[in-house]
């Protein structure tokens, strides 16, 4: 799923600084799953926000809502009158859910208020590893589905490099990263599969990737 | 306001602290009157939210006993 | 606990306002005890900024 992070209290007050009325609206969808953007979040923010602009002499109108899913237009016309009615809102929805908002409500602007970091996998309670890049062109098949672009820090495809020491990347080793082409080994091992990491995986093709610019999905046969 | 009466919200655990501050009474010890106990079926129930909204309406002091 | 502490401290509220214990039912002098404990602190820390004018008297916002 898409994870995110809350942005420092700070750093959100400085961006609604001029407005009066704030609309913050969470999203019900993968923030909420990770517990960064739905309704207790809204809530939670919501409430330091009154309290801290209250305490610095300027108190503003906070409203919450949440949507189930920002990224839609037909979810956020629910918001329409909310949104109306505010000077700014807040979104506690990933980048997707702030500008679909920017783009539906072009006379009001909306703030993030997430980070939004990666494509995760919730590991255990509270934790979250990056899984996926979305480069475009999957390799999981090759790799005994461990993905080496999100997972080894260089997004090494021919692994692993001479930096991996039992197991740990020497990417930031203090972090005990593991080393992705070490578990790809053991994978394709225990797979009987290790004749797969004798051929040379060529250059990939990044086009799919960020590096043909804006990516875009058009499925003719869904269109109306 | 020339005297500061501090306002406390006590959230208790109808099992303990409850139970305690009920003894508290039938002990007739005396205790703050500024406190004012919140009844909850168990400190589980409590949430960051109550606390946060204890606050925002003007708690002094808050604190959750289980 | 500590979590709703951090967001008070970054609310600009002090966090010593608020406290967790543990007692049994049968310690009612504990907790008469902590009852003049969390007294004396607010006494200490003085009134919540947060109380000035009318705004606690508004009713819980509808949107709950
Ligand atoms: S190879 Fe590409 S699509 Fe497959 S998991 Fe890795 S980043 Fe995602
Ligand atoms: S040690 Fe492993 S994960 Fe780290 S950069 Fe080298 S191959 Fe990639």
């Amino acid at each position: 799923m898409i994870v995110a992070e809350q942005k420092p209290l700070e750093e959100i007050k400085s961006m609604i600084a001029d407005a009066r009325k704030v609309l913050v609206l969470g999203c019900g969808t993968c923030v909420t799953v990770c517990f960064a953007g739905g309704e207790k979040e809204v809530s939670i923010l919501a409430s330091q926000l009154r309290m801290a602009t209250r305490l610095d002499g300027q108190e503003k109108e906070i409203r919450e809502l949440t949507v189930q899913r920002q990224c839609e237009y037909e979810y956020n016309e629910l918001a329409a009158d909310h949104v109306r009615d505010a000077d700014m809102v807040i979104s506690l929805a990933c980048g997707i859910g702030v500008q679909t908002m920017n783009e539906q409500y072009p006379e009001k602007l909306t703030v993030p208020g997430l980070n939004t970091s990666g494509l995760s996998q919730p590991t255990e309670q509270g934790v979250w590893e990056e899984r996926c890049q979305a480069c475009g062109n999957c390799v999981l098949h090759l790799t005994g589905g461990l993905c080496p672009v999100a997972r080894c820090a260089k997004s090494l495809l021919n692994g692993p490099c001479g930096g991996s020491q039992r197991g740990i990347c020497e990417v930031y080793a203090e972090r005990e990263t593991p080393c992705v082409w070490d578990q790809i080994y053991h994978r394709l091992k225990d797979l009987g599969q290790l004749d797969k990491l004798l051929e040379i995986e060529p250059a990939k093709n990044w086009h799919t990737s960020r590096d043909g610019g804006q990516r875009k999905i058009v499925r003719e046969d869904l269109r109306l | 306001m020339s005297e500061f009466e501090p306002q406390v919200l006590a959230f208790a655990c109808h099992y303990c602290a409850y139970a305690a501050a009920d003894l508290a009474g039938s002990m007739r010890l005396s205790y703050p009157p500024n406190v004012k106990v919140l009844h909850l079926p168990c400190t589980g129930k409590v949430d960051v939210l109550y606390l946060l909204r204890a606050f925002e309406k003007g708690a002094d002091a808050v604190f959750v006993a289980g | 606990m500590n979590y709703t502490k951090k967001l008070l401290a970054e609310t600009g509220l002090e966090p010593e306002r608020l406290e967790m214990f543990f007692l049994s039912s049968a310690e009612g002098v504990r907790f008469a005890e902590i009852a003049t404990e969390m007294t004396e602190r607010a006494r200490k820390l003085g009134p919540n900024p947060l109380k000035n004018g009318k705004a606690i008297e508004q009713p819980m916002e509808a949107e709950e």
